[in-house]
């Protein structure tokens, strides 16, 4: 039985073209939310990479990164930047970068996933044993797998919930340590093909961040849904703050002027350099097989449950781990096109059977309420899938 | 008497490019195969393995060109694998100018292309590859480089695989390879002691003295080792080729000067100097060359 | 460069084109045949082989080859056998039964011995690099093939069978494999055999090959 008849809140699904088509030099759809072709077909993520590896003068960022972290750089060892993360690949280079090589004094902040991964955990160990100091933030378990559970199916992603957190810890922890300078790592928008708004600046205004993430997919609406489910309690919509979920005031943030900078506006953003650097540096060890649904090993470890957010991904817009895995090793030249469509073809939409009865019991529904959630985002989804021969078929494959 | 260990560097390849990873991850390009592979000739290495790292991932195979480019000036075995799944592919590899061929991921599928392979073009000519992978105590086989788990128990297959007519045994740690820690010790003397034919072991060489560890072994015939020798020769082998053709090369354009990877761990060093090292331990190996 | 005429025999055993290839690069050619006739118009005779000795024969029967290098033998022709292809000169070879050679130098085709305490440093078959020596019985480093090689010199073996010519004057190389010291390399007349891999064996093994065209 489905929780709340069939509805929906998922506004992404309502900018979706009818009509699909691929981008003519990597393997994303134009169905990814915010992503734009230009009248030769090419994507807007393909035009940035362009520009990051032939145009963009990368001695000249760096020298605007070294001015940067000149004025905040602490002179007596107190934390003077705060870089979130994981641990792993990123996260790691980003800190490794900015304390070993840029003598800055970061403190890493890291919000949980839903359900460490073994290999998460321990890359995530690696990490600070690699020389960082670190707070972890686990967020309080019953309500965040309510809000999963909720979100699973009013948004067709419970990994938003993480999501929401992951954003705002930064910020949070920027307020109450008084540590105004954040490094993210790259500017997921801008290399992956989402809004362009802020391609060319190296951080984005509290507003913009806080629109972009926030204002959408609001908390409250789970809540409130969730509520009249029956999934959570009065007392618990009433009674709990679910602070970390949200920004901090913005007046907070403005009265520090906490600014949230992307790491990749200065150095030039390889998410595989960063695998060597990582492996290297802190101890980042890849996984042992491919990620399911990719062919990919090293990035995003850590979550059991994330197969189940790339595979919402692939239901809702065609577009599964392997062609987010494929397209930026596409764009970075690794790959050819043609490498790219053949691991597609492969590997995207691959079922995440691994973690899946965790999964389930992390949600607390059974396998058939999993499955009237996914065919509940198929059926809204028309232009993508086709069941007239009584199997789930994707309509359009990249070729 | 002593058996002479033999020195053997590994070529990782994707398209037209050698590789270098970490874990069988990743796939910085260095360079291109055949002026390595010459280099290793020259400088003494007692034979060559081609492995092409993407072959099974994309059902390709893409060796044959780089092979017939090497075996026009370098006369020392040369072993290929990566992808080989018919006895077609084999005889195009010899024919190409392959000596021996190396099989994974076609062997667990289809154990029986060993025993085919091997009748055909004999044992010698086949060599048996095990990707091992560490998990709760055991070993077990990976194939793919290293993408897909099988239930497959290291000692067990690699006896199976003798069995089934393989000449020699290749065995990679995962775990190791690519980290410059050097090779898998348990993995290693393990194998060495029960297996009958000869063993060539695989993944972690960071410094000459990991090579020795090994080489102390008695049932170990050779060493592979990749890093060390690559990031070592990567200077002084052609630097002036075009390498916008493919890959992640990321690393070369910033790493023309030979600016260290991995310096805490790897301590780069010549095939000769690996050679004289495990000669001042007493251990055998083709050296000095002439 | 002399003009002889090179051939390597191709009875679909043994890697030919490593063998030719090694030769282009030494400046001269090779042309790989199954043909009697080519082979009797060439000067000099090649004779690779990789795998089992019984097969061996049975394919140059079926080529019809054993006809036509017994020939060349009689007339004098320079021959090469390398690996299985020395091991065929042989007049039998005990390996997986008792089957006959070509006879063109007495002696036998034997397994290494071996103890079971050495089983598993010293493996068979011997995969590697071993030196080649002066013959402890027999005549002097001889020049031939070996002009350019000084004893001490290591070369590439693949093989669990040796050559045991009856003759100490057909011994002109041996090599040590554990508590075997066998012939690596024979010669009778214009006979010439290695048991290692010259086209395998690096700038040593060209030397030798080059010195066998050349002789």
């Amino acid at each position: 039985m489905l929780l709340f008849g069939g509805k929906t809140l998922d506004k992404q699904l309502e900018h979706r073209p009818e009509h699909v088509t691929y981008c003519t030099k990597c393997v994303v759809s134009n169905q990814r939310p915010r992503i734009t072709f230009d009248d030769k077909g090419v994507c807007s993520a393909c035009h940035y990479a362009h520009e990051k590896h032939n145009v963009i003068d990368w001695n000249e960022r760096e020298k605007m990164l070294v001015d940067l972290l000149d004025r905040y750089r602490s002179k007596d060892g107190s934390y003077d930047c705060i870089v979130p993360g994981s641990g792993g690949k990123d996260s790691g280079y980003v800190a490794h970068q900015l304390k070993y090589v840029y003598g800055m004094h970061p403190l890493t902040v890291t919000w949980a996933p839903h359900i460490y991964t073994d290999i998460g955990w321990k890359n995530y160990l690696a990490f600070k044993d690699s020389g960082f100091d670190n707070v972890l933030v686990f967020p309080n378990g019953v309500l965040h797998r309510k809000l999963s559970k909720v979100a699973f199916e009013l948004w067709g992603d419970h990994f938003k919930v993480f999501g929401l957190g992951q954003k705002a810890l930064a910020f949070h922890m920027s307020v109450k340590f008084g540590i105004p300078l954040v490094f993210y790592g790259e500017s997921g928008e801008i290399e992956y093909g989402g809004s362009t708004k802020n391609k060319g600046k190296p951080y984005e205004d509290v507003e913009d961040w806080s629109e972009l993430y926030f204002a959408g997919s609001s908390l409250t609406a789970l809540t409130e849904e969730g509520l009249r489910a029956g999934v959570f309690t009065k007392q618990e919509v009433e009674h709990e703050k679910f602070s970390f979920y949200w920004h901090p005031p913005l007046d907070q943030l403005r009265k520090i002027d906490a600014q949230m900078h992307w790491f990749s506006y200065y150095k030039k953003w390889v998410p595989q350099e960063n695998y060597y650097y990582t492996a290297e540096h802190t101890g980042f060890q890849a996984n042992p097989v491919r990620s399911e649904g990719t062919y990919s090993k090293y990035a995003s470890l850590d979550d059991k449950t994330d197969g189940f957010h790339f595979y919402l991904g692939f239901v809702k817009f065609g577009i599964g781990r392997a062609t987010s895995d494929a397209a930026h090793e596409i764009r970075d030249g690794h790959i050819t096109r043609e490498e790219g469509i053949s691991l597609v073809h492969r590997y995207d939409g691959e079922f995440p059977k691994k973690y899946f009865p965790e999964f389930l019991e992390y949600l607390k529904i059974n396998e058939e309420e999993f499955w009237e959630v996914i065919d509940l985002y198929r059926t809204m989804s028309p232009h993508l899938w086709d069941k007239s021969s009584g199997q789930w078929v994707l309509k359009h494959r990249v070729k | 008497m002593r058996r002479t260990l033999r020195i053997i560097p590994r070529l990782d390849i994707k398209g037209p490019n050698l590789v270098k990873g970490i874990h069988l991850e990743g796939l910085r390009v260095l360079g291109k195969p055949w002026d390595f592979a010459h280099t290793y000739y020259r400088e003494g290495a007692d034979e060559l393995i081609y492995i092409d790292a993407v072959a099974s991932l994309y059902g390709r195979n893409n060796l044959l060109e780089i092979v017939k480019k090497t075996a026009e000036n370098v006369f020392i075995p040369l072993t290929v694998g990566g992808g080989v799944r018919s006895l077609e592919d084999m005889r195009n590899l010899l024919c190409a100018g392959a000596d021996k061929i190396a099989i994974n991921t076609a062997a667990v599928h289809q154990p029986d292309l060993i025993t085919q392979g091997a009748k055909m073009f004999g044992s010698q000519c086949i060599v048996g590859s095990i990707q091992a992978k560490l998990i709760d105590g055991r070993y077990y086989a990976y194939t793919d480089n290293a993408r897909e788990f099988t239930e497959l128990d290291v000692f067990d297959w690699a006896r199976r695989l003798v069995d089934l007519g393989a000449g020699e045994i290749l065995v990679t740690s995962i775990d190791q390879e690519g980290t410059a820690k050097g090779y898998e010790l348990n993995l290693v003397r393990r194998l060495s002691e029960t297996l009958t034919v000869p063993l060539i072991v695989c993944g972690g060489c960071g410094r000459p003295e990991h090579v020795a560890d090994v080489a102390g072994l008695p049932g170990v015939d050779a060493v592979c080792a990749s890093s060390i020798f690559h990031y070592n020769y990567l200077s002084s082998v052609a630097t002036r080729e075009n390498y916008e053709a493919e890959g992640n090369i990321e690393f070369l354009k910033k790493n023309r000067g030979g600016t260290p990877f991995m310096s805490t761990q790897l301590a780069v060093s010549s095939i000769g100097r690996v050679k004289e090292f495990l000669c001042s331990r007493g251990i055998p190996c083709r050296w000095p060359l002439s | 460069m002399r003009q002889d005429k090179i051939v390597i025999v191709d009875y679909r055993m043994g890697n030919l084109f490593n063998l030719q290839r090694a030769i282009t690069f030494l400046g001269y050619s090779a042309e790989i045949t199954s043909d009697p006739a080519v082979i009797r118009r060439a000067d000099r005779i090649l004779l690779p082989g990789v795998g089992a000795f019984e097969k061996a024969m049975q394919e140059l029967d079926r080529a019809d080859l054993i006809g036509v290098l017994k020939e060349s033998v009689d007339q004098g022709k320079m021959m090469l056998g390398i690996c299985l292809g020395m091991q065929l000169l042989f007049t039998k070879s005990f390996e997986f039964g008792e089957h006959r050679g070509l006879d063109f130098i007495r002696g036998q085709v034997v397994r290494f011995h071996r103890s079971e305490s050495e089983i598993t440093e010293l493996k068979i078959p011997q995969i590697g690099w071993n030196s080649v020596e002066k013959p402890s019985a027999g005549p002097a480093w001889e020049k031939g093939i070996l002009a350019s090689v000084s004893p001490g010199t290591y070369f590439y073996f693949v093989h669990s069978f040796v050559c045991c010519p009856e003759e100490p004057a057909a011994v002109v190389a041996e090599t040590q494999y554990g508590k075997d010291r066998f012939c690596s390399v024979t010669h009778r007349g214009n006979l010439w055999g290695c048991q290692f891999h010259p086209e395998r064996s690096g700038e040593h093994g060209l030397s030798l090959l080059k010195s066998f065209i050349e002789l």
